[in-house]
């Protein structure tokens, strides 16, 4: 047997800090973000690990959906709006100036607070849209991708009789569904989730939230939500902000069995915001 | 504004408090019966089974609590530290009725020198003491000095343990004072462990830091 020869001390390290940063599917840089003269988000730093779920909380106005929408460059899109710093997503960083954000907001899809439908599609168009405006036109690979993507978004079953009806025709919580789907369509690498359960029925809010279990097997997902019983049912990791800070981001059942800093446990006991 | 939480919390504690004083006081009602021959034993019952309705009262009302209002971070840790105090409350009641009941069975000890039993009880009225103010403050402190404690306790016992062994071969031995001693010394360690649980509950109330029993 061969004896393998000792690493040096240094050399185990160098592993170490590579084989951590290899995990990280987001690395959030010193990312500012504004509102004209406005910053709403203050230098966050954050990595986002692979195939987990992430949680940004804070009180309303504390900058969360602002840092979500840096993530795919949809901030920007906001008159006035612009963000500086890094998001680095595998490796590459998604406000480099050679970086199309259109490719970007393809690779990292969004699901809205209230569900969107397109209002004059059926089911099965709105989740074709995406492919079909990426001009994939074989016909059986894109019935193929909607029924893989309504699958996955645990809507196939109710919905596979009657694909042809208008996406509109289905209840809130199917409609969010078929948002994910649509968004899956698009075999994003990462979901950005902006309170997607806030307009919901508690039975639309809980399929959506088993669903998220399923798909972090195959997505990175970042959740915005108001709900902090939904972020410590649903997340694997959580970052806490207030007034633009990232205050303090950790283990979802660290943050919420004892949080590091005491403004982070007086929110989450319900002691402000 | 006051959380609604905070209302259940408080009521609560109440509750834990109640039911620290009368452990207390049960405790100390059967040592003293042993050291003075007075037959307690039914009172003691009564308020031993008190003790007992009063832990089904803590967990009942704190798993309302926890279905109504998901508490997190030091409210969840209290309510959880609550629930195993309760339990340890309620031992010390089930404890000191074993106590009363060794004079029930055993019948009257005049004779028997006391000193080890007393010895102990001492340092474990302290520590019941202890343990319903540690609560009652929120002292991390006391834990250390509880285990401390009860090193000394588990000592004592070891000891009598050895010397009662030994003692049997003597020819002016007698197993009444012996025995009884020995289940009184056994049940005195057993609350001197709960004890020290109940400190482990605050040390994770307030620091959220396992203890080294968890």
């Amino acid at each position: 047997m061969a004896i393998e020869e000792p690493i040096e001390e240094n050399e185990v390290e160098k592993r170490i800090v590579q084989d951590s940063t290899e995990k990280y599917k987001v690395r959030i840089e010193n990312v500012n973000g504004w509102y004209g003269s406005k910053k709403a988000i203050k230098d966050v730093n954050l990595n986002v690990k692979e195939k987990s779920v992430t949680a940004f909380i804070g009180p309303s106005g504390c900058g969360k959906t602002t840092l979500l929408r840096c993530l795919n460059r949809m901030h920007e899109m906001t008159p006035g709006a612009h963000a500086d710093g890094r998001v680095v997503v595998d490796g590459i960083d998604i406000y480099d100036k050679s970086i199309d954000p259109v490719v970007i907001r393809r690779r990292i899809g969004m699901v809205f607070q209230k569900p969107n439908p397109f209002p004059t599609m059926s089911i099965f168009d709105n989740v074709a849209a995406g492919l079909r405006l990426n001009g994939l036109k074989n016909k059986t690979i894109v019935r193929e991708i909607v029924e893989e993507s309504l699958r996955n978004a645990a809507l196939w079953d109710e919905v596979k009789n009657e694909l042809d009806k208008p996406g509109m025709s289905l209840s809130g919580g199917q409609q969010q569904r078929l948002c994910i789907a649509r968004a899956l369509a698009m075999q994003p690498e990462v979901l950005l989730m902006d309170e997607p359960t806030s307009s919901l029925d508690p039975i639309g809010s809980s399929k959506i939230e088993e669903l998220l279990r399923t798909l972090k097997d195959s997505v990175t997902i970042i959740i915005v939500t108001h709900n902090m019983q939904q972020a410590a049912r649903v997340s694997d990791f959580t970052a806490f902000m207030y007034l633009g800070d990232l205050i303090e981001y950790g283990l979802t059942n660290q943050i919420f069995m004892k949080p590091e800093k005491e403004l982070t446990e007086r929110y989450i006991s319900g002691k402000f915001g | 504004m006051t959380r609604l939480l905070d209302i259940g919390l408080q009521r609560i504690t109440n509750l834990i408090m109640d039911m620290g004083h009368l452990s207390v006081d049960l405790v100390n009602s059967a040592l003293e019966s042993y050291e003075k021959g007075t037959m307690l034993r039914s009172q003691i019952f009564e308020g031993s089974e008190k003790l007992r309705f009063l832990q089904i009262e803590v967990t009942d009302f704190a798993t309302e609590l926890i279905a109504r209002y998901q508490p997190v971070a030091k409210d969840l840790r209290s309510i959880q530290s609550f629930m195993d105090a309760s339990y340890g409350f309620s031992r010390f009641g089930r404890y000191a009725y074993d106590i009363a009941e060794v004079l029930d069975t055993i019948g009257p000890l005049p004779d028997c020198d006391k000193s080890q039993v007393t010895n102990m009880a001492k340092t474990v009225k302290e520590m019941i003491q202890l343990s319903v103010t540690s609560l009652e403050k929120l002292d991390k402190n006391a834990s250390q000095k509880l285990y401390m404690m009860d090193d000394s306790v588990d000592s004592i016992f070891r000891n009598y343990l050895k010397k009662a062994i030994t003692q049997t071969k003597k020819r002016n031995y007698e197993p009444r004072c012996y025995i009884s001693a020995l289940l009184i010394l056994r049940y005195l360690e057993r609350i001197s462990d709960h004890a020290c649980y109940i400190g482990d509950c605050v040390t994770y109330v307030v620091t959220g830091d396992p203890s080294p029993r968890r």
